[in-house]
């Protein structure tokens, strides 16, 4: 760097003969030790261009054997002779950096470097997979989905989710029908055509398990402040906040329903109780719907 | 780290030597030419040129005025480090596999194959350094025999009292460095699984062996009993012992006729440094696309350079946390 601030810039090398001749290079020392370098070139576009360096020399002091530093002098000969000083480019490239520490449990740290990048992609591969319901085939979780209640999923096999939900209670029924093929199959109990209502029970039984009812909501309540508050303790899939028709303002209760039971029982007891918009919520599993 | 690619050969490094000082760094391969290279950024000072086969080993004077190698040519020769120049060609009747200068520069030896009839050998050259650097001996001063099993490479111990030799059966021998009477000879590694490296340490009590058992073993030069064992999961090509830091670093890697068989990651073409006191393996440098033939450390045990298969030379200037790596033992023995 120093070197080249001596010397004149390899720009002005090119004007020189120029009519319109550059200013010169101006070189001033400063207080702190630093040099400033003032010299003006025409760039691309012809423009002249004032360029201001400062320059701060340090002199790296090392120390070698002089037979190292009488090395250095030496020409060089070979396939080399007559080159420039400086590593040439097609025999001499640097690579890329390599970040190696010593430790005694590297090869446990080098797999589960190894095994991150999985996990980067595996991510990747979520982000890029669209999210599909299951009942109308939209793109959004089967849980949000607007007919969640109205409908069944499309391409669900008979006796999917919700068939194994009632197989406790049907399994003697369905056991009796499986052995007399035969016989006469009620219509909501035939393969395919899983009874609607029956359905509904059926779903809302799931849902019921793991579904809290909280009462003595603020009026003033969101359904996305519920959900902040209930996702702590676990992975809420609904969140029902009941609002006035007219007014849109919320009627005083909700429905929130986690994944896991479990879950739902550790937000019911911690919640119970929890001071809300100046309201004291009061939350307890949701009774079954009649 | 930022390694340097030296890529002046077109064929599979053979070996590769920094000299005593560090700065210049010599590297021979199977396509005839010596290179030398400035350490420190990777410009290259120039070549030697002037063999007719491949070379197989490089090793450089004490005091970095002469290089010799030794070639597929049947030839060992000797150089001026300076003008490329060659001073002297010495013709021997087969491949001459390792060179060696003595640690005070004036003997050379030269391990010769065994083919056509001729035994391997040990031949030690004397060596003159006056005005005239082409005033050399025409006959060698010793040589030794190996009537057994043919030596693969050697060595001098300490002050250049005896003559270290590795076997082609993964024996070690010590001969006597005057009379070339073998003092000992020792089974190290597996029988009939070649030693393809010794390296010594730098006040030469002990050396590395690398063989192809998948193994380097430190050993002592006076008696020849094995201090420590580095088992590898490959074959092992070379090793060296560091300076400064208590290291070993291994090269290997799959024998260049299953490379192809191998995928780059499986081949493993990787350096493995082990610590030298505790047999730890302590990491791995990847880098190479082949398996790595030779590895040697800077004196200052500052950088280490690899030569491989794939014709490339990097050179490694440690950083921190190379120097910082330490057990809880040695943090404790500093402390106190």
């Amino acid at each position: 760097m120093s070197k080249l601030g001596n010397r004149a810039d390899w720009a002005d090398d090119e004007e020189f003969d120029d009519p319109s001749a550059l200013p010169a290079q101006q070189i001033t020392t400063n207080k702190d030790g630093t040099k400033t370098v003032v010299s003006y070139r025409f760039n691309d576009e012809g423009k002249k261009v004032k360029v201001t360096r400062r320059i701060k020399t340090t002199v790296v002091r090392e120390h070698v054997n002089p037979q190292v530093a009488e090395r250095r002098s030496w020409a060089k000969f070979g396939l080399e002779k007559g080159h420039a000083p400086g590593p040439s480019f097609d025999t001499t490239s640097v690579g890329e950096n390599i970040v190696f520490r010593p430790s005694i449990n590297w090869k446990i740290q080098a797999q589960e470097e190894e095994k991150n990048p999985e996990k980067g992609s595996m991510k990747d591969q979520l982000k890029d997979k669209k999210v599909k319901c299951r009942i109308c085939s939209g793109e959004h979780f089967t849980a949000r989905c607007p007919f969640k209640d109205t409908m069944a999923p499309v391409d669900e096999p008979a006796g999917g989710a919700g068939g194994l939900e009632g197989g406790a209670e049907d399994a003697p029924a369905a056991g009796g029908l499986g052995a007399t093929s035969g016989s006469y199959v009620p219509p909501h109990l035939r393969k395919g055509a899983a009874g609607g209502g029956e359905r509904m029970a059926g779903k809302f039984e799931k849902d019921d398990l793991a579904t809290l009812r909280v009462t003595n909501v603020s009026e003033l309540a969101e359904e996305g402040e519920l959900r902040d508050l209930f996702e702590r303790f676990g992975r809420v899939t609904r969140v029902f906040l009941a609002r006035d028709r007219e007014t849109q303002r919320a009627k005083g209760f909700a429905f929130i329903s986690f994944a896991d039971r479990s879950d739902a029982a550790r937000a019911c007891e911690k919640m119970d109780g929890f001071g809300y918009r100046h309201l004291i919520l009061r939350v307890e599993f949701a009774k079954r719907a009649t | 780290m930022r390694p340097i690619l030296l890529a002046g050969h077109e064929r599979a490094l053979t070996q590769i030597k920094f000299n005593s000082d560090g700065d210049l760094l010599f590297s021979v391969s199977k396509d005839k030419i010596v290179c030398a290279w400035w350490s420190a950024n990777g410009e290259r000072l120039g070549t030697y040129n002037g063999h007719q086969g491949a070379i197989w080993t490089v090793d450089v004077s004490p005091n970095t005025v002469l290089l010799a190698t030794g070639s597929a040519d049947n030839t060992v020769r000797l150089w001026n480090v300076k003008t490329g120049e060659c001073v002297k060609v010495w013709d021997f009747p087969t491949a001459v596999k390792r060179v060696e200068f003595s640690p005070d520069g004036s003997r050379l030896l030269a391990v010769t194959e065994k083919r056509m009839g001729f035994l391997g050998t040990i031949a030690v050259l004397d060596i003159s350094y006056g005005e005239n650097l082409e005033n050399q001996a025409d006959e060698p001063s010793l040589r030794i025999t190996c009537t057994e099993s043919k030596a693969t490479v050697a060595g001098w111990s300490y002050m250049g009292k005896y003559i270290i030799a590795g076997h082609e059966d993964g024996s070690v021998s010590q001969y006597d460095e005057k009379t070339g009477e073998q003092l000992e000879n020792v089974q190290v590694h597996e029988f009939d699984h070649q030693i393809n490296d010794i390296q010594f340490s730098q006040d030469r009590t002990h050396f590395i062996t690398a063989s192809k058992d998948k193994s380097a073993k430190l050993m002592s030069t006076r008696n020849l009993a094995i201090l420590k064992t580095y088992p590898a999961d490959t074959p092992l090509n070379s090793a060296t012992i560091t300076p400064k830091k208590d290291y070993v670093i291994l090269g290997g890697g799959q024998a260049a006729m299953d490379v192809t068989t191998t995928s780059a990651r499986q081949g493993k073409f990787e350096a493995r440094f082990y610590h030298k006191v505790f047999e730890d393996e302590i990491g791995r440098v990847r880098g190479h696309f082949g398996p790595l033939n030779t590895v040697d450390v800077h004196p200052a045990g500052t950088a280490y350079a690899s030569g491989g298969e794939d014709g490339y030379v990097r050179v490694h200037h440690f950083d921190k946390p190379y120097f910082d790596f330490m057990y809880e033992v040695e943090r404790e023995q500093l402390r106190k």
